[in-house]
């Protein structure tokens, strides 16, 4: 790292934290706040409250962001621009809660078949998008996303209809049992999801960088015609990709039912938006694996921060939202093409 | 017409840390035709893209008709009498002609609409002056390479430009419409306006310019005026003298053939046609034999692009006929199944096809081979051999690159040409296909890979070289094949192939030779 | 029941918002600007319709706001996307999510409200009435229900798709704004700047996608829901890619999912559930896309 190199980083880091710090002193102002107390229900609201109960609330918010983070890298890094992870990530919470709720038999076999039919309704999600694409030529970036809403809505009604919770009477199902929850940390109040996650980004980056698959399909998103060329199976890796990244979104929202909430809800997965800020954390770091921890921390802290600073101070907590794009666009100045075989704009100049 | 002159004094141009122009001046006059001539990667093109006002100099200054311009765009170069043509067409291939004439320049008839009906008569009068054939009306997208540089050159007149600047402007022409070119800047010349050409083909510099300039790494290394007639020993020695001060030392020797006769047949198509765009491939045949090298030449669009695709499988539906490989039946098969039978191939888009140019040297040069031994353990990658292969690769070709965990992208075009030569000729397989594999690459490079080319020719591997330089054709070729239109016209064996002969048979029909 | 008034005076409703903002669309994408952010110009355009409606209890003031709206995000894609060379797609997630926080945040910052914002003070959009088209024999009632009373908006709509193929074959800028998306070398070496022009395309595009909120939050009704884009600007762009921008053909696509989206509302009433009317716009637009690519595949292999 030469000298010339760290002030680079230096520089930009400045041009990105400035304008931020001034626009959230804005906004701050806007909410009629006074500054100093909104930053204070900031720090608290992300990394303090009794016993740590909220640092723990950011710990397993980043835990739901990174693994909905790894699950778009894997989309990305091979040139396909899933950006499903929303339907892929919420049909997988609804197949895990229905199992957990209604599915007899002993707790740990019930919970192992809860993750592996959310895993497979966010797989095949997943590869739906993909085939579409296939057979049908619409494109990956279109697919997906359309395809989140049917999700939302299908997910939406059988928690309002059919397997409606009758005692409460809201949208969603009954509470899960308790033997079928997933374990806290000892003494704390936070369930292993967390690990899971951090177990489970661990062997996706090793996947990418030690197997061949990953290696092909890394290629593959860096060049297509390469790919192509040198006589790789494509769409066989297009779709096994897919299947992986649905699988570990679906996977994300098991653990979210049966570790954070206990039950599936009407919008529980949709609205904190852990699919959408997976994915700029993701293209926050530019695809670099181990910087998607952190990208995702921060953005939880930003989120659980705000929910402070709207408790205490009385600032909305979409200021999270507001300042999680405005890094995005900051940093998306600075970086060259985030994700390999997206759509060449053509050049800046 | 007030004639006008330019020139560069003492322009340096860096970019980041290379100097890609060094302390360059350059005369050009009016009424003259002045080539620039140098080898891929001799500045000739950035020296002129400084004159037009693409690029700014570092240092020096551009002086044009006497008077020191400081050029902020090419609008600066054009209001003050410039005219270029790029070396790739920066034609809207969706719009009409008097479209693409009149972009940028437009007469206003009133509130930013436009006079296309002045605009039109202006062109047809301008077409009448200089002999220049064009229909306003025609898409650009369907207007041959030749027309396509008509309206380029038209255009330029039509801006009142009296230095004209053409950049490699017969990379895409055929024989005929060279002539045609040539004729009309002789036209133009005479008429008094300023001619720069940049080239790097010796016989276009004795066929039309005035003055020479030779151009390595950046700097001028001679510039001499030619005399007006000179008998065939005075251009011998002049060619000579100019590929010396080219290269920078002596040519590279001509490379050795080995005679020994071709073997059987390893790859055979027939009646293969299909389509690619608008062109129609079709129906042909070839059969290639172990130990030759088999040229397809031609002027680029003529269906070889086409035919390669064919042939390596890479849209195997849109093909009909009948394609064998090493015996077997491969019409259906994909990419996958004919390199596992033994097909190689060079592609001519080295960085986007050859290459995955932000993976490492040792990823790009292990790609083929990550089934095999050492290569990979069960589904992991061996990435210590991976290093290890990539350094043999780079011991032998001598290729120029920092090691093998650098990117391919910190690789000079001739090095990355050399890294993908390399990897497929290393695969061993029995048919190699090669698309172009010289273009825009340096001579040491280029000699390299013929030379290489060669060697594995000899060692009886089988060799389609697809090719429209036909310099190239001519030194490699056992047998040569050319193409038009989507077809194959004539055919060629390597001791009757002249370069007329090519160039006739390129412009459609004529030349067969029985195999 | 297709012919039924009360369905054919909502069917414009439905289109206009999704044709003024497949419109601005249709800008980037002939000047080559991948912008895919067109949900959230719409969003701040209604919300910014609102605000300015409110402040000044004039439909004008909240049209013009906007048109401010939309092109401030304009300006926002321009800067980070075209002059400092952001990827496009990350650029558009990027203002699509800030569109939301923006205008969820100022919900509640500014009018103290979360959820919905009603208010007397928001002046809705007159409407535009041709009471002569009843007395026209035969076409005259239908006509009458689908085009009188309503918004003047949906004139500027049917305006522009004239204007705009007329201004992009005959007006200097329109030329130059389809080379910039086909070729910009050939403005480059003509001196002409791409990057203006296509700031140039992304401020209209902001201001027809403002329009597109405006229609949506102070004439189809008269208040602002949190993402009250619902959608309608996912299927401006889609609208867009499937017509690669031309803007007689995104006509054509634009008014067939405003009719469908209208349908779906229709279909409500039929005792189907919310959410599958919800779903039905989503559905229809992947159908759509399906058919469509389907036919340019046969009709490619048959041979042109």
């Amino acid at each position: 790292m030469t000298a010339a190199v760290v002030v680079r980083a230096l520089r930009r880091a400045a041009g990105v934290t400035v304008p931020l710090a001034l626009l959230a002193w804005l906004l701050i102002a806007l909410a009629g706040a006074p500054p100093g107390e909104a930053i204070d229900a900031f720090l608290r609201g992300a990394f303090g409250g009794r016993r740590h109960a909220y640092l723990l609330s950011t710990l397993s918010r980043a835990g739901l962001i990174v693994g909905m983070a790894m699950a778009a890298w894997l989309s990305f890094r091979a040139g396909l621009f899933n950006i499903g992870g929303e339907g892929q990530l919420v049909l997988g919470g609804l197949a895990a809660a229905v199992v957990a709720v209604h599915a007899p038999g002993p707790a740990p076999l019930v919970m192992a078949w809860a993750v592996l039919a959310a895993m497979a309704a966010g797989a095949c999600w997943a590869m739906l998008a993909g085939a579409l694409e296939l057979a049908a030529g619409v494109p990956l970036l279109i697919g997906s996303l359309l395809l989140n809403y049917p999700a939302s809505f299908f997910a939406s009604w059988v928690v309002g209809h059919p397997l409606r919770d009758l005692a409460s009477g809201l949208p969603q199902t009954d509470l899960i049992v308790n033997e079928r929850w997933l374990p806290n940390f000892p003494g704390t109040r936070l369930d292993i999801g967390v690990a899971v996650i951090a177990i489970v980004t661990i062997a996706v980056i090793a996947y990418g960088a030690t197997t061949t698959h990953g290696l092909r399909a890394r290629l593959n998103g860096l060049s297509p015609a390469f790919a192509r060329a040198s006589g790789f199976p494509v769409r066989r890796l297009a779709l096994q990709t897919l299947a992986g990244s649905g699988a570990l979104a679906g996977l994300v929202g098991a653990l979210a039912v049966l570790g954070l909430h206990h039950r599936y809800s009407d919008g529980m997965l949709v609205q904190p938006l852990y699919a959408w800020t997976g994915i700029v954390a993701v293209l926050l770091v530019a695809l670099v694996p181990w910087a998607v921890p952190l990208a995702g921390f921060f953005f939880a802290a930003l989120a659980t921060g705000a929910a402070g600073m709207e408790r205490t101070a009385e600032v909305p907590r979409e200021i999270a939202l507001i300042l999680q794009a405005a890094i995005i666009l900051f940093v998306a100045g600075y970086t060259a093409r985030s994700v390999p075989g997206a759509r060449d704009d053509g050049d800046a100049h | 017409m007030e004639s006008l002159g330019a020139s560069l004094s003492e322009v340096t141009v860096r970019f980041g840390g290379q100097v890609a122009v060094d302390a360059l001046s350059l005369d050009i006059h009016p009424g003259r035709v002045h080539a620039i001539v140098g080898e891929n990667g001799a500045g000739k093109s950035t020296a002129v893209n400084v004159l037009f006002g693409l690029i700014p100099p570092s240092e020096g200054e551009v002086r044009i008709g006497g008077a020191v311009r400081r050029l902020r765009s090419p609008r600066d170069a054009i209001d003050a009498g410039l005219g270029m043509v790029h070396q790739h067409f920066t034609l809207v291939d969706s719009m009409s002609v008097l479209e693409n004439v009149v972009l940028c320049a437009e007469p206003d008839a009133g509130g930013g609409l436009v006079d296309f009906a002045a605009a039109r008569a202006e062109l047809v009068r301008l077409a009448e002056r200089h002999g220049i054939r064009v229909d306003p009306d025609a898409r650009v997208a369907q207007l041959s390479f030749g027309a396509r540089q008509n309206v380029e050159i038209v255009k330029a007149l039509y801006r009142d430009a009296r230095l004209l600047v053409l950049d490699e402007p017969t990379a895409v022409l055929t024989p005929r419409e060279i002539e045609a070119l040539f004729a009309m800047l002789r036209r133009l010349r005479d008429a008094g306006r300023a001619i720069v050409l940049i080239t790097h083909k010796l016989d276009e510099v004795l066929a039309i310019a005035d003055q020479v300039s030779v151009l390595r790494k950046g700097r001028l290394v001679a510039s001499r005026t030619l005399a007006a007639d000179m008998d065939a020993g005075a251009r011998r020695e002049l060619r000579d003298a100019l590929g010396r001060e080219i290269v920078g030392g002596e040519l590279p020797t001509p490379l050795m053939r080995d005679p020994r006769p071709r073997g059987e047949v390893v790859m055979r198509a027939t009646g293969l046609s299909g389509r690619a765009g608008a062109m129609r491939l079709g129906p042909l045949q070839l059969a290639l034999h172990a130990g030759e090298i088999l040229a397809v030449a031609g002027v680029a669009g003529n269906g070889q692009d086409a035919l390669v695709r064919a042939l390596v499988g890479l849209e195997p539906r849109a093909v009909s006929g009948r394609l064998t490989l090493a015996g077997r039946d491969v019409t259906a098969a994909g990419v996958a199944q004919r390199r596992a039978l033994g097909l190689c191939y060079v592609p001519e888009d080295r960085q986007r096809a050859g290459l995955a140019l932000q993976a490492t040297v040792a990823e790009n040069a292990s790609v083929g081979r990550l089934g095999g031994a050492g290569f990979a353990r069960g589904p992991f990658l061996g990435r210590g051999h991976m290093r290890r292969f990539a350094e043999s690769l780079i011991r032998r070709y001598r290729i120029g690159v920092r090691g093998p965990r650098a990117r391919a992208r910190t690789m000079s075009g001739g090095n990355q040409q050399k890294l993908v030569v390399a990897r497929e000729l290393e695969l061993g397989g029995v048919v190699t296909i090669v698309e172009n594999p010289t273009w825009g690459v340096d001579i040491g490079a280029i000699a390299t890979v013929h030379r290489e080319l060669m060697a594995m020719r000899d060692a009886g591997q089988a060799i389609l070289l697809v090719s429209s330089e036909l310099d190239e054709v001519l030194a490699l070729a056992d047998r040569t094949l050319v193409m038009s239109g989507g077809a194959v016209v004539a055919e060629f064996d390597r001791d009757d192939t002249t370069r007329q002969q090519l160039g006739a048979a390129m412009i459609g029909g004529g030349g067969s030779v029985a195999a | 029941m297709l012919l039924d008034p009360a369905f054919l005076g909502s069917v414009p409703r439905f289109v206009v918002p999704v044709l003024l903002a497949a419109l601005g669309g249709a800008l980037c994408e002939r000047a080559g600007v991948f912008n895919i952010a067109l949900e959230g110009f719409v969003l701040v355009g209604a919300f910014a319709a609102v605000a300015g409606s409110w402040w000044a209890q004039s439909a004008g003031v909240g049209v013009l706001f906007a048109c401010l709206g939309g092109m401030g995000m304009g300006l926002l894609f321009a800067e980070f996307s075209v002059r400092r060379g952001g990827d496009a797609i990350v650029v558009s997630v990027a203002l699509n999510l800030l569109a939301i926080g923006l205008t969820t945040f100022l919900l509640r910052a500014l009018f103290g409200v979360s959820g919905a914002f009603r208010d007397p003070r928001i002046t809705g959009l007159g409407t535009v009435d041709l009471p002569l088209l009843d007395a026209v024999p035969l076409v005259g009632p239908p006509l009458a229900a689908l085009l009188s009373g309503q918004s003047p908006l949906l004139w500027v709509a049917l305006a522009l798709t004239l204007l705009l193929p007329f201004a992009l074959a005959r007006h200097r800028y329109g030329l130059r704004l389809r080379a910039a998306g086909e070729a910009p070398q050939a403005l480059r070496t003509g001196g002409v700047s791409v990057r203006r022009l296509r700031t140039a395309a992304l401020l209209g595009c902001g201001a027809l996608c403002g329009l597109a909120g405006a229609q949506l939050s102070i004439s189809n009704v008269n208040l602002f829901v949190e993402n009250m884009s619902a959608g309608r600007g996912w299927i401006a762009v889609v609208a867009v890619l499937l017509t690669r921008g031309r803007p007689l053909p995104l006509f054509g696509v634009a008014v067939l999912f405003g009719t469908a989206d209208s349908l779906s509302v229709r279909i409500q009433g039929l005792g189907l559930p919310q959410q599958a009317t919800d779903a039905l716009p989503y559905l229809a637009t992947l159908a759509a896309l399906i058919v469509a690519s389907v036919w340019r595949r046969r009709h490619a292999a048959a041979g042109a």
